[in-house]
């Protein structure tokens, strides 16, 4: 086994006349060191202060040189070493200390909350126990730990960079609607422009097309009524007959025409009634159910029969329910549209 | 408070560089907004540096102490900082092993005579380059 050398704060316990206190010691330090706003003199005068009643009996320059190293090592020892030699009220005692120093001016820093829960928990105090000792040594309670990793604890404590970065978005914002509503406009140009360009074209070509209907119109026309004029005596006098009886056929089949399509508006009023009755049995309702009524019943009957309820059952019964469900479903599509 | 770094697949000496990119490539939006508040400025990042490397030494001593259960240690604090209790020897069994090594040592040396021991090698080991050199001496002249 080979014999590593002493650290200095195991150096420092083994020449301490009481370990107990050199590990608290340390162990305030450390809370001391994670104090917001307070300089070297101060917070050694702090120590000195609050550790007078200790027998340590050696210098505190050291315990606060290791503390501002954060040697893990050194505060797990002095951890261990208070855990193993404190009774009940010397653990209360500590904390009360350790308390006492992180809040002298009453403002606990986030570091120090989380030290104190650790100590607390190392003391084997109860989290009541703590925070009625805070409240009393305070006046205040201990409140939970506020959280820098989210962005609502930025929110309160650096409101002007989240009034920065919304003027930010906001401009940026503004500048895309600008670009938008510019490229809109150019689109928009464009599309005139083209659509001016096919008028044009197709003005042209609908003016050739005319020209060279009306030529051919032109001719056909003369030719059409030189024919005319030779048939015409011919044919005269068949076609007025013909004309005639058709004339009276067309207006029979009008007439038949009127008189199917007044009988089927007859029947149409009886019908529909039919089908309602139907449909309202199908949701197992009676005749005469409101609005509300239908709703309430085809949600219960969707519920029952919706194919997804059968999931776990064989193919064939989801297909039943998916049948029954649409059945359902038509059902009451016909109500809504009809009543 | 959440380890920022664990969840964003960093460590805690990251560029910003990096760190803008692992913003931009987190699927999840709110982190994404916490992150980017977090971190990517330099002064909230400092704050929450320094609050990171308490928490995770607290951590870490909470897995050496057998504390990692407390009452004061839950939510997103304990997920994020807790570590596997590691099953090292305690600080404090160990300094009374080295001490009672030491002792052992030093009784040793008291109960050799360890200062006349180390006389008696100085004097022979002093004959033996005597005698070597008389010897070499001789040698020479007779040569």
């Amino acid at each position: 086994m080979s014999i590593a050398r002493f650290s200095p704060f195991e150096l420092l316990l083994l020449k301490s006349r009481s370990q107990v206190d050199t590990a608290t010691l340390l162990l305030l330090a450390w809370v001391l060191v994670h104090r917001q706003q307070v300089s070297e003199g101060q917070r050694r005068r702090r120590l000195a202060q609050v550790t007078a009643q200790f027998r340590h009996g050696h210098e505190l320059g050291p315990v606060m040189g290791i503390a501002h190293s954060q040697d893990l090592q050194a505060i797990q020892l002095a951890a261990e070493v208070v855990r193993k030699e404190c009774s009940k009220e010397q653990s209360l005692s500590v904390l009360h200390q350790a308390i006492s120093v992180a809040t002298d001016d009453g403002e606990i820093s986030l570091n120090n909350h989380y030290i104190l829960c650790f100590l607390a928990d190392l003391l084997n105090v109860t989290p009541t126990t703590f925070s009625t000792l805070f409240q009393e040594l305070t006046g205040r309670p201990l409140g939970s730990v506020e959280d820098p990793s989210r962005d609502a604890y930025w929110q309160v404590h650096d409101p002007e960079y989240h009034a920065r970065k919304a003027r930010d978005a906001q401009a940026a914002r503004q500048k895309t609607k600008d670009a938008q509503a510019e490229a809109q406009a150019e689109a928009e140009k464009r599309q005139r422009a083209h659509q001016e360009k096919q008028h044009s074209k197709q003005r042209q070509k609908d003016q050739a097309r005319s020209e060279r209907d009306q030529r051919q119109r032109h001719k056909q026309q003369q030719e059409r009524a030189r024919q005319e004029r030779a048939q015409e005596e011919r044919a005269s006098q068949q076609e007025r007959a013909k004309q005639q009886e058709q004339q009276r056929w067309k207006q029979e089949q009008a007439y038949q025409e009127e008189a199917r399509r007044q009988q089927r508006q007859r029947e149409r009023p009886t019908s529909p009634p039919d089908r309602t009755h139907r449909a309202l049995a199908v949701l197992g309702l009676t005749p005469g159910a409101s609005r509300a009524d239908i709703r309430r019943a085809y949600r219960r009957m969707a519920q029952l029969h919706h194919p997804d309820r059968f999931y776990s059952g064989s193919e064939h019964q989801v297909a039943l329910a998916s049948a029954r469900f649409q059945r359902v479903k038509s059902a009451y599509d016909y109500l809504m549209q009809h009543t | 408070m959440r380890d920022l770094y664990q969840r964003l697949t960093l460590t805690p000496e990251a560029s910003d560089q990096e760190i803008k990119e692992a913003v931009a490539r987190c699927p999840n939006s709110a982190l994404r907004q916490d992150a980017e508040t977090a971190l990517a400025i330099s002064e909230h990042r400092d704050v929450y540096d320094k609050l990171h490397r308490t928490v995770s030494d607290i951590g870490q001593l909470r897995a050496r102490l057998g504390l990692t259960h407390g009452a004061h240690w839950q939510g997103d604090v304990a997920n994020d900082f807790s570590l596997p209790p590691d099953n090292a020897i305690s600080r404090h069994d160990e300094l009374i092993e080295r001490v009672s090594f030491a002792v052992l040592l030093h009784n040793r040396w008291r109960r050799f005579k360890g200062p006349w021991l180390l006389v008696a090698l100085f004097a022979t080991g002093a004959g033996i380059g005597l005698m070597l050199g008389l010897a070499l001496g001789l040698g020479l002249s007779m040569g």
